[in-house]
């Protein structure tokens, strides 16, 4: 059966053994992406109790995101299709945030010493949306490709007769 | 696969002391050599030197003809398997023995096939998802085999590799290693303290004892016609019996006890005439009958066997493997008598043979 093999099935038979480390890959830059991001928004900080209620906010948020995105890393590696849904949800988060912090944040002015100032000037706002953009780009690619290898990892065990667990 | 010679090899480290001393050996291909002698005597040593762990300070070592003394370890093509397994804990099985494949950045492919078929061969596929914390001793050791077996190299070294498992587990091992060699028909050097081990897997033994190589021939040649006192005392389980004796009238006279000849032994001894000599009796050649009186001081049953010791002559020890089952108590006298008789030089320790 071994050298009846050919190539993409070897590929395929590979992933029984070998975890879906490209996804899990990912997930770890897309952590580290929000990360940056996390660092970038407190430069913006200019007493302004709006803007401090959204930090807050968004210090909650980013708690519970690496947590999922953590989890989400180790679950991809076993090939475990309903952490792609995680990863899209995830993903689609990353994307609807950049509509609530960095651009209600660059459109608002706060008065400073009598004199009124952006909240969140233009470099920083196109650093915040690459990176936010950049996070949820790497978890829909991680999701994508994990629920791929799921899906061809489950074909292959069922055609040699074997369920997951077996793997 | 391959052949290996050793070369008058000596190893003298930087404080020179001295481990090997002119060891000698042709290895042909295919053979499974064990290196066998107790601790410290050089043989884990002859095997890291082959191997390229230690230095070789003099001497050469040729495999299929080419000199690879001053090789580094990576190119002399050889797997080595150690006593403590050494796995990755943090790694699955499968990637533990792809391992070493992958960082000579082979085909992933190709090392996915050659993983599969050691699985196949050492019995792990079932387990190639798991750590190694997860496997029996027996097993990670299976698969510290796998990962040389997928290197595919001319030589395979085993130091000791037995040696972390029960008695039981043991065996099974053993019987596995045996039929690997079978099966991949390659040059192995085994290094073990173990005499059984030896005597069971070499197609080869080499007795050692203080660096020096005592004896190198057959399980059967070392059991049957040892070289020397060392070399008879080391083989054989329970140990040979040893007793000072004076070849005078035509028979062996020791402290207490006379043992009589046959003119084959006599015609061997016929140049040690009234001198002293070593007599050498294996418990398995000492029998129940005959005039030497034993005073029984323990009795133990081994199933097939019983292990009689006691005292002879003089209080002299002496062990026999009787047939059977006996229920000799402390203190019962019994008669014994000598089979099989191995004679050696009082000064020289070397096994008196006869003269061709």
């Amino acid at each position: 059966m071994t050298q009846a093999m050919d190539d993409r099935q070897i590929r395929l038979d590979r992933m029984r053994y070998i975890k879906n480390t490209s996804s899990s890959r990912l997930c770890y830059l897309a952590i580290l992406l929000n990360v940056l991001y996390f660092i970038s928004i407190y430069k913006s900080d200019v007493g302004n109790w709006y803007y401090q209620i959204l930090v807050g906010g968004s210090i909650v948020y980013n708690l519970l995101f690496l947590l999922m995105a953590f989890l989400a890393s180790e679950g991809v590696k076993s090939y475990q299709i309903n952490y792609s849904y995680l990863l899209y949800a995830l993903g689609v988060l990353q994307v609807v945030r950049i509509f609530i912090l960095p651009m209600q944040a660059h459109s608002a002015t706060v008065v400073v010493n009598g004199v009124e100032t952006v909240v969140m000037g233009n470099a920083q706002f196109i650093r915040c949306v690459i990176y936010l953009a950049g996070s949820a780009a790497c978890l829909i690619i991680a999701g994508i490709i994990n629920q791929q290898k799921s899906i061809a990892l489950n074909k292959h065990l069922a055609s040699l007769g074997t369920g997951k667990e077996a793997a | 696969m391959a052949q290996l010679n050793l070369q008058h090899l000596d190893k003298i480290y930087d404080n020179k002391v001295q481990a090997v001393f002119d060891f000698n050996m042709d290895v042909a291909d295919g053979e499974l050599i064990v290196l066998v002698g107790p601790s410290g005597c050089g043989k884990s040593t002859t095997l890291r030197m082959v191997a390229g762990l230690e230095d070789i300070s003099r001497g050469h070592l040729l495999l299929d003809g080419k000199d690879i003394t001053q090789a580094p370890a990576k190119d002399r093509d050889m797997a080595m398997v150690f006593q403590n397994y050494a796995l990755y804990g943090h790694m699955t099985i499968y990637e533990n023995m792809a391992f070493s494949l992958t960082l000579r950045k082979e085909n992933p492919n190709v090392i996915h096939k050659k993983v599969l078929a050691a699985a196949e061969i050492l019995g792990l596929t079932s387990q190639l998802n798991k750590k190694p914390s997860q496997l029996s001793g027996g097993q990670r050791q299976r698969v510290a085999m796998g990962r040389s077996i997928v290197r595919n190299p001319k030589v395979f070294l085993f130091d000791e590799p037995l040696s972390n498992l029960d008695a039981k587990l043991r065996g099974a091992t053993r019987r596995e290693i045996l039929l690997l060699h079978k099966r991949l028909q390659a040059t192995m050097l085994y290094v073990t303290h173990d005499q059984t081990e030896a005597l069971t897997l070499a197609d080869r033994i080499v007795c050692m004892s203080m660096g020096h190589v005592q004896q190198i021939g057959t399980p059967l040649e070392l059991y049957d016609t040892p070289a020397n006192l060392f070399v008879a005392g080391f083989i054989g389980l329970p140990p040979m019996n040893f007793y000072d004796v004076r070849f005078e009238d035509g028979m062996l006279k020791g402290q207490g006890f006379k043992v009589p000849l046959t003119d084959e032994e006599k015609y061997t001894l016929s140049g040690y005439n009234g001198k002293e000599i070593t007599l050498g009796v294996r418990p398995e050649d000492v029998s129940a009958g005959g005039d030497i009186q034993t005073r029984v001081f323990s009795n133990e049953n081994l199933g097939m066997n019983t292990l009689v010791h006691g005292y002879m002559g003089d209080n002299l020890r002496v062990t026999a493997k009787l047939r059977g089952w006996t229920d000799y108590r402390n203190g019962d006298v019994v008669s014994l008598q000598f089979g099989r008789k191995h004679f050696f030089d009082k000064e020289t320790t070397n096994a008196i043979r006869k003269e061709k």
